[in-house]
């Protein structure tokens, strides 16, 4: 398992989200800074001191304004930003350089490599299959599921799509540095919701290449 | 000042307790106190549930409980809270306080008041009897997504006694709100124009208005969930021509607008004390007003924010209109402020827990908003990250607003002031023990920890972040335990309690603690939202008048 | 005119409009429909308000009045104590458990319902 293993992320789209995860990140840091900062302020300063009644103010226009304006447009932004990282991750590419599979069930995971004829199952073991991807390259993955919604996590990746029956969802994924990530079930699904975790492992091309005809043969 | 001593000559106390009386009440304010002891009895069933939760969650590949208790467990800990604490108490809260803050005898139905409140406690009951039955509890999820819900071995009558029990607690929600609704707009005492009545009444109105749109969304999905589980019905399977997305949104345009059904109420409670202990009126009342009906209108077009990952919405729209709900809770925040600002601030128990809500629903606030933007729910979805977020705003916020509306309150309803060395003994424990509890569980969603999991494996920062909550939780309960032992002792104390013990504002304030059956034995004149401090400051009616 | 017909006019222009911005941009029946009944809803509320209410004039909106002035008006029969209340949720109740369990928990259900609503609707001529 990845501890904070995104905050170096893995995939191009990753590089992406982590980008979205820091603006708010910081942005919620300082609104809340400055919030805290007004109610200690007001606390300390305004501490009952005696019996004489303070002024009896109910109102400021222009300060209520203010403070419906200002929020607006920093929500505005927000949405922007939102908007500018959420196209690029979510589009898929129309040659992808390769295609895989996952089909959900309860409670396991299937991996399938149509062209390069592989297919990988959980098998009833909870570390669950290893999906293995060549750096470098897009993959698309259609996800599915056979009986409830299940969740395909990623977490170093920080995405996630639901694998849901009657549904077939399309994404790419762009890794662009090697290494081993874990993956599970985010969505509930009942008994084994806990033990539907599946690995993901980015190798460079020869080493795919050598690994995808050893697992065709196996399959 | 002699309208404020509203007790009647020679009234005598009732002495001994009468059950039947209780049980065929239609005055509001005893409905009101059973409501408020049925969800204060569910806040120790589910908080109860979830000591066990996170004993079994301490520690890795723990086997405390299995896979099958602990989904009955969190599923009757989502549902005990939502559906039977949070939103009975401030309804229990409101039927108490709304006739009183306008100047009414009673509600506008007053039998159907009552219905509402034995229907929400036989359906509570309903929902619980699931645990007799042979396959359990429903171990669905507070959610109930379909497929899962459909599946007879998620759950068999188990799961059958929840729908029915939570159709029944919906159907009791709605009744209550066509009675608030009614009241408010009928039976305000002279002179209480809509633009006087307090910031809780107006919550309580927006809230009710909310429900009544909101609730019989519910009604059809658990409706259609019945009918898919036993007469065949496809609407929610794939094989037959139906889709599970059309129950993700039939639940959540329902769900999205209970969640703010859970604190508008608990931000009128804020606006009502924090005035008090700061000694100057609500800042920007009619912003407040306002405000709240651009959350309550807002929040229905948000839902499907909760379905971001389904790849199935368009994630824009949601996005956007969930960011715009920042900008009117904002504005709440600084009218608090605003309230405290320049004023004479002291820290009695009920501002104690107000100041705890500020401090807690701000971190809810801000995680809330980034879970607005997709790019960061596409991690952060169905993992821990969204369980601290939303008991950030559930427990943080409106936990800490119902304690803070009990040691507000206690002395009008019952005639006991609850003391106060125990109270901030309960403040500070639940302050600690709540933040030490769910923060860690923003770092547990960015380790990779998902949701509804019984256990979790022994890597990276989960156990040592796991063991920390699971603390945290234990302190919680000592604060609940002290707060249960501060009941009982002050109630043997019988300390009588003027009409105003706070010198607070409202026209519940007007009458003695508690009220008599017919609540006013005079009004005093109503020319602003604060017509019992109008009356204890005659020389400022110039200028306090609205 | 009276906040509440305002309130239930605002809701109904605000539903529709976020029913066609929703329905415009995303193409989604589910949620188009539902914006759609809402927006509804809040109509019918509104135009029953406006229809209903023309003559009603209530003490509470009189901003100046005096407790005085209003003295001795009748604002209705409040009943203090009824059986019926109880009664009518544990026969429901005893319905949506029979529906799970067993027929006849749903017979007697009905029946107790039947008879309470009877005495009900008996008590109040």
């Amino acid at each position: 398992m990845n501890a904070f293993g995104a905050w170096s992320p893995p995939t191009t789209q990753a590089a992406l989200l982590r980008g979205d995860w820091l603006v708010f990140l910081w942005t919620g840091l300082a609104v809340g800074a400055i919030v805290y900062g007004l109610i200690l302020f007001a606390l300390l300063r305004w501490r009952k001191r005696d019996d004489v009644l303070p002024r009896q103010f109910r109102r400021n226009n222009r300060l209520e304004i203010f403070y419906t304006i200002v929020p607006l447009v920093l929500v505005a932004v927000l949405f922007g930003v939102t908007y500018a990282v959420e196209r690029p991750v979510e589009s898929v590419s129309q040659h992808p350089d390769l295609v895989v599979r996952v089909v959900a069930y309860r409670w396991g995971w299937q991996f399938t490599y149509p062209a390069q004829r592989i297919t990988l199952d959980s098998n009833g073991s909870s570390t669950g299959p290893q999906m293995v991807l060549p750096v470098d390259r897009t993959t698309r993955i259609e996800l599915t599921s056979v009986d409830v919604t299940h969740g395909f996590w990623i977490p170093a990746f920080l995405f996630k799509r639901d694998a849901i029956p009657g549904l077939l969802n399309r994404f790419d994924l762009s890794p662009d540095r090697t290494g081993t990530f874990y993956g599970t079930c985010s969505q509930f699904c009942g008994l084994g919701h806990a033990l539907m975790h599946f690995s993901l492992r980015v190798v460079p091309d020869a080493a795919f290449e050598r690994w995808a005809g050893s697992a065709a043969r196996a399959s | 000042m002699s309208v404020l001593r509203a007790e009647p000559e020679g009234a005598e106390p009732r002495e001994r307790f009468d059950a039947l009386s209780w049980l065929t009440t239609t005055d509001h304010k005893r409905i009101g106190i059973l409501y408020v002891c049925t969800s204060l009895f569910y806040l120790c069933v589910a908080g109860g549930i979830a000591i066990l939760i996170r004993t079994q969650l301490s520690r890795p590949e723990n086997t405390f409980v299995g896979a099958h208790a602990y989904n009955q467990l969190f599923t009757l800990h989502g549902t005990a809270m939502i559906f039977l604490m949070v939103t009975p108490f401030a309804f229990g809260l409101a039927n108490f306080l709304i006739p009183l803050q306008i100047g009414a005898p009673d509600m506008a139905f007053p039998r159907l008041n009552a219905l509402s409140f034995w229907l929400f406690l036989c359906g509570g009951l309903v929902v619980f009897s699931g645990v007799l039955t042979s396959g359990g509890a429903a171990a669905a999820g507070w959610t109930a997504y379909a497929p899962l819900s459909v599946l007879r071995v998620a759950g068999g009558s188990g799961q059958d006694l929840w729908i029915v029990g939570v159709l029944m607690v919906s159907i009791a929600t709605i009744l209550t709100s066509i009675n608030f609704i009614t009241t408010v707009f009928i039976y305000r005492a002279p002179g209480m124009t809509m633009w006087r009545i307090p910031i809780f009444t107006w919550e309580m109105v927006a809230t009710s208005l909310l429900v009544l749109v909101a609730f019989p969304s519910l009604t059809a999905d658990l409706a259609m969930l019945l009918i898919d589980r036993h007469l065949g019905g496809h609407f929610f399977d794939p094989a037959g021509g139906g889709n599970p997305i059309l129950y993700q949104h039939l639940f959540w345009f329902f769900g999205h607008p209970e969640v703010y059904v859970m604190i508008l109420p608990y931000f009128g409670v804020i606006s009502e004390i924090v005035p008090v202990f700061s000694r100057k009126p609500i800042f920007g009342y009619t912003g407040l007003v306002l405000a709240a009906f651009a959350i309550a209108g807002l929040s229905m077009g948000v839902w499907a924010h909760h379905m971001f990952t389904t790849g199935a919405v368009s994630n824009p729209f949601f996005s956007a209109v969930s960011f715009l709900i920042a900008v009117p809770t904002g504005i709440k925040f600084f009218n608090w402020i605003g309230t405290m600002w320049g004023g004479s601030i002291s820290f009695e128990t009920p501002m104690l827990f107000s100041i705890g809500f500020l401090i807690n629903f701000l971190i809810g606030g801000i995680t809330g908003v980034m879970l607005a933007s997709p790019p960061i729910d596409f991690d952060a979805h169905d993992s821990y990250f969204v369980v601290a977020h939303m008991h950030y705003v559930l427990g943080g916020g409106s936990l800490f607003a119902i304690f803070a509306a009990m040691f507000f309150w206690w002395p009008k309803m019952f005639g006991v002031k609850l003391d106060e060395v125990l109270g901030r003994w309960t403040f500070w424990l639940m302050l600690v023990g709540f933040n030490v509890t769910f923060f860690p569980m923003h770092l547990l969603g960015l380790a990779g920890m998902p949701r509804r999991v019984f256990t979790y494996p022994d890597a990276g920062p989960l156990p040592l972040l796991n063991a920390i909550s699971s603390s945290g939780s234990y302190l919680m309960l000592v604060a609940i335990v002290i707060f249960a032992i501060n009941v009982v002792v002050t109630a043997r104390r019988r300390v009588p309690v003027p009409a105003d013990p706070w010198r607070a504002n409202s026209l519940e304030w007007a009458t003695s603690s508690p009220p008599p059956e017919y609540n006013f034995l005079k009004i005093p004149p109503i020319r602003s939202e604060r017509p019992v401090f109008d009356a204890r400051h005659p020389e400022l009616a110039a200028e306090t008048a609205r | 005119m009276k906040i509440g017909l305002r309130l239930f006019l605002s809701s109904a222009a605000f539903s529709l409009v976020i029913a066609l911005v929703y329905g415009f941009t995303t193409h989604d029946p589910t949620g188009t429909v539902l914006l759609g009944v809402m927006t509804f809803a809040m109509t019918f509320a509104a135009w029953y308000m406006i229809v209903a209410e023309r003559e009603a004039d209530i003490w509470g909106d009189a901003a100046g009045a005096t407790m005085r002035e209003a003295a001795g008006e009748s604002i209705g029969i409040y009943t203090t104590r009824s059986v019926l209340p109880i009664c009518l949720a544990v026969s429901v109740a005893l319905i949506a458990v029979g529906l799970i369990v067993s027929a006849t928990l749903i017979a007697i259900g009905i029946t107790a319902l039947l008879v309470l609503l009877g005495l009900l609707i008996s008590g109040s001529r």
